[in-house]
């Protein structure tokens, strides 16, 4: 008798990843939209099918109080701050995280508060939203390459959600992770960064007023590639500082690590505060390329939040801790 | 029909005139075009390196590219290579000057100065100068042919700083100037084992 041979499956027909997931939200979406079909046409909203997305809807319908927080500077043109990014779970280069935003999962999207708070949680990302006042923040971007912009965002004080969970005695830094899908984020699959991405804070820094929870910009939902659906903005530090796509918030005692301070410590410190006279080992701090402008501008001690900020850091060697 | 050896050399040549060139032109396009992206002066800045580099070591590949073929055509036009390559990187320096520095002079000199990676990029295309200057036949001739010689290997001190400058310059993805690397340290040992075994 013949052995039976187990049939093997040629790899052309073996279906791709990427396809298999498309296909599975597609068919997703088609339950969801087939149930909206049934629905009285004045209710039909495309887009806005998911919980968080339609929570964040009504509330940016609403009038926003707006504080300009980058003196008379001008916005940068939304295309340029949503099309010239760092962002390297969706690639290296500039022009990658506009290119394949769409490979951002952001639904269902869940947010957990833990470590040293009274009450620890895992919230559905509408439930965070629903009980958040959003507000409109002007404020200047400074990355560590050199080049800056003026982004209007949309977000809470990150103070605000902190109180709620009651940071403890023992709570002295807040530990930041954004999202890992190496399956559908191309830079996951590489070894460029220790993913997922981690930042840190000081508990003083976080609960700082100016530091943000933001959730849209240009008076709309996060684009994807700006990190969607919620990211840190914290407007008096480096830009990588400002972690994207966040899906957890740890309270700590001891001083987090990050995912740059990892890669190079020697070049990413934790506070990495925007500082023109300590220049990046490999290039100058000292002015910078404001996006969408010729020439360069000077770079403003702590990004022009001297005022705001300096206090914090009273006593402590800029020279020294990065 | 066979193709004449004069008509090989020619069509040979015609290649690199269309590698050294052809860049220049796609790289005008997508300026007119506003293809280059939200800073496309950064853009100029890159892709003008890139190309400089890539065609320095286009032309220390040709020696061993002639070792192993014998063919007399690549010998003839690696001249025009090395100047193609001399030429993308003034237009590199150019570039930074104009489009990165705005020709801020005193910002040029101090970064000059302070910054490592300019020190190692200008003293790559300083070190090219005096190659491009002696590259004509009557001035091969009129040094000799072994002083010629020597002169001329300081394409791969050029070629070397060239990679230091670009390595220090990357953030976080390497793999393009590992390559520059790897590709400079293969024609490298190429060249010296082929040194050796022929005691030139």
């Amino acid at each position: 008798m013949p052995r039976y041979r187990y049939p093997t499956i040629p790899e052309s027909e073996v279906t791709p990843r990427e396809l298999f997931h498309q296909r599975r939200r597609l068919l997703k979406r088609g339950v969801v939209l087939s149930a909206a079909a049934m629905l009285p046409g004045s209710l039909l909203m495309p887009d806005t099918a998911l919980a968080w997305q339609a929570t964040l809807d009504d509330k940016l319908e609403g009038d926003l109080p707006r504080r300009g927080l980058a003196g008379d500077e001008a916005l940068t043109p939304r295309d340029d701050a949503t099309s010239y990014n760092n962002f390297y779970e969706l690639g290296t280069r500039k022009s990658d995280p506009d290119v394949y935003a769409h490979k951002l999962i952001t639904d269902p999207w869940s947010l957990t508060i833990d470590g040293e708070v009274d009450t620890p949680g895992t919230l559905a990302l509408e439930d965070v939203l629903s009980r958040e006042s959003l507000e409109e923040r002007i404020y200047r971007l400074r990355c560590v390459e050199a080049w800056s912009m003026v982004i209007p965002w949309i977000g809470f004080p990150l103070a605000d959600l902190l109180k709620r969970h009651g940071p403890t005695s023992r709570a002295k830094y807040v530990r930041f992770e954004s999202i890992f899908d190496p399956d559908n984020l191309r830079g996951q699959r590489s070894s460029i960064l220790d993913w997922p991405y981690r930042e840190g804070l000081r508990l003083d820094e976080a609960m700082h007023p100016l530091t943000l929870m933001a959730v849209g910009m240009y008076g709309e939902a996060m684009p994807n590639q700006n990190g969607a659906p919620i990211r840190l903005v914290v407007p008096w530090k480096y830009g990588f500082k400002s972690i994207k796509s966040v899906v957890r918030i740890t309270l700590t005692e001891e001083r987090p690590t990050s995912a740059w301070m990892e890669q190079n410590p020697d070049e990413y410190g934790f506070f990495a505060n925007v500082n023109p006279e300590v220049d990046h080992p490999r290039w100058s701090q000292a002015r910078e390329r404001r996006i969408g402008e010729r020439g360069k501008r000077e770079t403003l001690m702590f990004n022009g939040y001297a005022d705001e900020v300096a206090g914090l850091y009273a006593g402590m060697d800029l020279q020294k801790h990065l | 029909m066979p193709m004449t050896s004069q008509g090989r050399i020619l069509a040979f040549r015609l290649l690199v005139l269309a590698v050294g060139s052809l860049p220049a032109l796609w790289l005008a396009g997508q300026w007119w075009c506003g293809d280059l992206g939200v800073v496309p002066e950064e853009a100029v800045v890159h892709l003008t390196g890139r190309t400089g580099l890539i065609l320095l070591l286009t032309t220390i590949a040709f020696s061993p590219a002639f070792r192993l073929t014998g063919w007399v055509g690549i010998m003839i036009a690696r001249r025009q290579m090395g100047l193609w390559a001399f030429a993308w990187l003034v237009a590199h320096m150019l570039a930074w000057m104009g489009l990165e520095q705005y020709w801020d002079w005193p910002w040029i000199a101090r970064e000059m100065v302070e910054l490592p990676y300019v020190r190692y990029g200008a003293a790559a295309l300083l070190l090219l100068v005096p190659l491009a200057l002696t590259s004509f036949k009557y001035t091969q001739k009129a040094m000799g042919f072994t002083a010629w010689h020597w002169l001329h290997r300081l394409i791969y001190v050029s070629a070397a700083l060239g990679v230091i400058h670009f390595w220090i310059l990357t953030r976080a993805d390497y793999r393009l100037p590992s390559l520059a690397a790897a590709a400079l340290v293969a024609l490298t040992l190429f060249r010296l084992m082929d040194a050796v075994i022929h005691r030139r």
